[in-house]
């Protein structure tokens, strides 16, 4: 691979986010970015999760049997997700009560699919390993851009702790009561992706046709 | 043929991963050994981390009830406060405890579901379908012994989502001290409000029902004839919800509810 | 003519080259806004006649006056009323004190003011908030400012309660004109409704503000629920006792929406706006048919809790947007089905939808507005069957 340690490790930040580029696992980008901690633990767990699959099954992919080969996946990315689910619950049971399903559905979240199937079926166990640290870090970092905007804007506070006191509670912040509803990260993200775009314009897609114009006559 | 004299030289799952991947031994092989290996991993982790799990799951019943009494101090252990609190199951028909199960395992939700447990509803505005017969019911006690509050499991459905919670009433069975919902999924910042601590607050205080045991309490935008002692505010722009309160609290504390048991602790029954 | 003269003058400062290259959509919007412009437009709308996009826009916002002026009397209207009863206050008090006009709900004079003074700031913070923004976006891209903007303006300052806070008038317009029309590329790409983007992003961030029985007339102490809100909670004919009549719905004199209470005054603009052929009259019909269609049919399947099952379709016409958004967002010819059997399906969708949202959703009391957004994302999709269908057939027929 040409690709350095590094490169693996900090590309997937901005460069090939998997939110903003590959526009990958907004189900859940969606679901829990309402408030920071909850985007926090739910960054640690899908890095966690895509760091060691794409690490087991990089170990594996030698002997995995191609008409299995998606099941195989499963199997693991679906163990790690429930020994993740089970130490949440264990050690962290008031965010896993408002994380809920949505830690199960880091099954089916495409970004731990996406890097198993694309780069762990064919790459050495540590470089898999590095890659799924950065794809979670990538996905981490919106996930918190996106919590740090719905929550203060749409809770008035960070982390829990009041940063605007809200109008409910005596303040004088009345709070976006859209942000605290999924699909206001619909928009948060296009708008992140606009302004990844802009200030990348290498990321802007092809068309797919072009717009016809009439000549002034 | 080389191979096969080879293989003998081989440990037993050697010779599998010798074998090329796409080969109907193999796959059953791989399928086979990582269905295992996940599933004890899997299962070691649900049982070592099960009674850390069920601790936390008590606690936080717990730290709900200790909540709405206002007995909840972060500072202090919370078995050893709760200890203080005396569980009972109550017979809602006749509103007395009952010994047939014991209150420390008793499990509400599940009675809810059993047949032989509960009733279902005919009129039924609090949107429950069914209702258990049998609930399991709190009573918290001055040094003296005598009754300090009565601590109460309500649950209704509001707009979206069944409200759980727990009301706690004045040793004179007809004031509120405080109400409490522990799980629900209402819209956020509308219905959600009734987790807002400024919202809770109002209900300290209120009145049940007036001296001649009619049940005035709503939770609505404008007061009752009978004044504010009987009203709780209606939340902002949460109408659903609001209905949704209002028909659990006046459900559960009506005759189909904790009526009977609230006339026993008048009584001085309790 | 000096002022042509002047125009022609300082043009070259404003061309590619100029000095003020850079602030060429200014000048080009208010050069055309004076005069014919000298280009034709490149991207839908199209008109095929002499009325030019200007003049198209220009008469939307003409149609909208009997919704203006109803409005502008009947909120003031209802505050005087209010303030008979719980006394006046603020800085819109002091004004009317100042210039001794008194609050008198009988003296329509008194009306037009104080409703004047309730909806010239909303109208003027959208102006300047909205113009903002589109001039950010015509310069960065360098495209002429649309005067489509003129008519969302309009429209969004009309769907808004007297009440809304100016910020929020703010917040709202800048949602829709950048999420709702600049992000797609601009006018006549916009395949939402701006205005209604934006008053829906209002509705959701700021319900308390924007939903309720407090907001609708200004007045410190006063409540009184819309229509709507009296149907879904006593059922329709409880709403005489409430003082709300058929014929003061009809004629606008309820509790709304700034410019939405009249259905007369929606009705005069909508046949401007047939008469002219600006709105097409297929997307119309469509709608009062899916609309008079499933209220009817729910009519006959009737239901013991829900009250709102019996409202007849003539109550759901006059209450609520229903008419304001039938007479100038149905027929908004950039966010609808551009195929003849796609207009019909598109109205109808949005009738079926309003009474659907209105009758058996139960957390919302209106319907129109999120009716409308919903056809504008299916318009496509039916344009695109339609045109499926059509080369299906022509195919079959050609072979």
């Amino acid at each position: 691979m040409a690709q350095t340690k590094r490169s693996m490790l900090i590309d997937p930040l901005v460069d090939n986010n998997p939110i903003t580029l590959q526009v990958l696992g907004i189900c859940s980008a969606l679901a829990v970015t309402s408030s920071l901690q909850v985007s926090f633990v739910m960054a640690i767990a899908v890095t966690f999760v895509t760091a060691f699959s794409s690490m087991f099954i990089s170990m594996l992919r030698n002997h995995i049997p191609g008409a299995i080969r998606i099941i195989v996946q499963m199997v693991i990315i679906a163990s790690l997700v429930i020994l993740v689910d089970q130490v949440l619950k264990a050690y962290a049971y008031e965010i896993s009560k408002t994380l809920s399903v949505f830690v199960g559905l880091i099954i089916t979240n495409c970004i731990v699919m996406g890097r198993a199937e694309a780069f762990a079926m064919k790459n050495p166990p540590v470089a898999s390993f590095i890659d799924g640290i950065g794809n979670g870090l990538g996905y981490g970092l919106i996930l918190m851009l996106v919590g740090f905007i719905r929550e203060l804007f749409g809770s008035g506070s960070l982390f829990g702790l009041t940063v605007l006191p809200t109008i409910n509670n005596g303040g004088w912040y009345l709070p976006n009561g859209m942000l605290l509803l999924p699909p206001s990260a619909f928009f948060i993200i296009g708008l992140l992706i606009w302004a990844f775009r802009t200030w990348k314009p290498e990321q802007v897609e092809e068309r797919e046709y072009k717009i016809q114009t009439v000549e002034a006559h | 043929m080389p191979d096969v004299s080879g293989n003998n030289n081989k440990g037993f799952i050697r010779r599998f991963l010798d074998l090329p991947p796409d080969s109907v031994p193999k796959t059953v092989f791989v399928a086979v050994t990582l269905c295992l290996v996940a599933s004890m991993i899997v299962s070691a982790a649900a049982v070592a981390l099960r009674p850390v799990q069920e601790i936390n799951k008590l606690r936080d019943k717990q730290v709900n009830i200790l909540q709405v009494a206002g007995r909840y101090d972060p500072a202090v252990d919370i078995t050893e406060a709760f200890a203080e609190f005396e569980p009972h199951v109550l017979e809602l028909e006749t509103g007395e405890f009952t010994d047939a199960f014991d209150a420390a395992t008793f499990d509400d939700r599940a009675a809810a579901d059993d047949p032989a447990t509960s009733v279902a509803l005919e009129d039924d505005p609090a949107s429950i379908g069914r209702k258990a017969k049998f609930v399991t019911v709190y009573l918290l006690r001055n040094d003296d012994g005598s009754l300090d509050k009565v601590i109460l499991p309500i649950h209704g459905y509001g707009l979206w989502s069944t409200l759980y919670g727990y009301i706690a009433l004045e040793e004179n069975a007809n004031d509120i001290y405080g109400l409490q919902f522990y799980s629900h999924a209402e819209t956020p910042g509308l219905g959600a409000e009734v987790d807002n601590p400024r919202w809770k607050s109002l209900w300290r205080g209120k009145k049940l029902a007036d001296d001649s045991g009619e049940l005035l309490i709503t939770v609505a935008k404008t007061a009752p004839p009978e004044g504010e002692d009987y009203h709780v505010d209606a939340l902002a722009g949460a109408t659903l919800t609001t209905v949704g309160v209002d028909n659990l609290v006046r459900f559960w504390m009506g005759e189909a509810g904790y009526a009977p048991f609230l006339e026993n602790v008048k009584a001085g029954e309790i | 003519m000096g002022l042509r003269n002047f125009f022609d003058r300082i043009e070259p400062h404003f061309v590619k080259g100029g000095r003020y290259e850079k602030l060429f959509p200014v000048y080009e919007m208010v050069e055309s806004f004076i005069y014919t412009p000298k280009t034709v437009t490149t991207a839908a709308p199209h008109a095929r006649s002499y009325v030019d996009m200007k003049r198209i826009m220009t008469y939307v916002v003409i149609a909208t006056i009997p919704c203006i002026l109803v409005g502008l009397y009947n909120v003031g209207f209802q505050v005087n009323s209010a303030i008979a009863v719980h006394g006046a206050s603020g800085w819109r008090a002091f004004i009317i004190e100042a210039l001794g006009i008194g609050f008198d709900p009988a003296n329509p004079f008194a009306n037009f003011v104080h409703g004047a003074l309730y909806f010239l700031p909303i109208y003027i913070t959208t102006l300047v908030v909205g113009g903002i923004w589109e001039v950010i976006f015509a310069t960065v891209r360098g495209h002429e400012v649309n005067e489509g903007f003129l008519v969302t303006s309009m429209l969004y300052a009309l769907i808004l309660p007297p009440s809304a806070p100016l910020w929020q008038v703010a917040l709202g317009i800048s949602f829709g004109v950048v999420i709702g029309k600049e992000v797609f590329g601009g006018t006549g790409k916009n395949f939402l409704n701006p205005a209604l983007t934006g008053r829906a992003f209002l509705y959701f961030a700021y319900p308390a503000q924007m939903s309720g029985d407090t907001i609708w007339t200004p007045v410190d102490g006063f409540s009184g629920a819309t229509a709507l809100s009296i149907g879904a909670s006593d059922g329709y004919q409880q709403l005489a006792a409430h003082g709300v009549t058929w014929m003061d719905a009809f004629l606008g004199f309820i509790q709304g929406s700034i410019g939405e209470t009249s259905t007369l005054a929606c009705l005069i603009g909508l046949a401007f706006l047939l008469l002219t052929k600006i709105a097409n009259w297929r997307l119309v019909v469509g709608c009062l048919i899916g609309m008079i269609g499933f209220s009817s049919l729910l009519n006959l399947i009737g239901s013991d809790s829900n009250p709102m099952f019996a409202m007849p379709w003539y109550w759901h016409l006059v209450v609520g947007g229903y008419a304001f958004g039938l007479a100038f967002m149905v027929t908004e010819p950039v966010s609808a089905s551009h195929t003849n059997l796609g207009r019909y399906i598109y109205g109808a969708l949005i009738g079926f939808m309003v009474v659907m949202i209105r009758v058996i959703n139960p957390a919302f009391p209106e319907g129109m507005m999120l009716a409308i957004l919903f056809g504008n994302v299916f318009a496509p999709l039916i344009d695109y069957f339609v045109v499926q269908a059509n080369i299906k057939r022509r195919a079959k027929r050609n072979a």
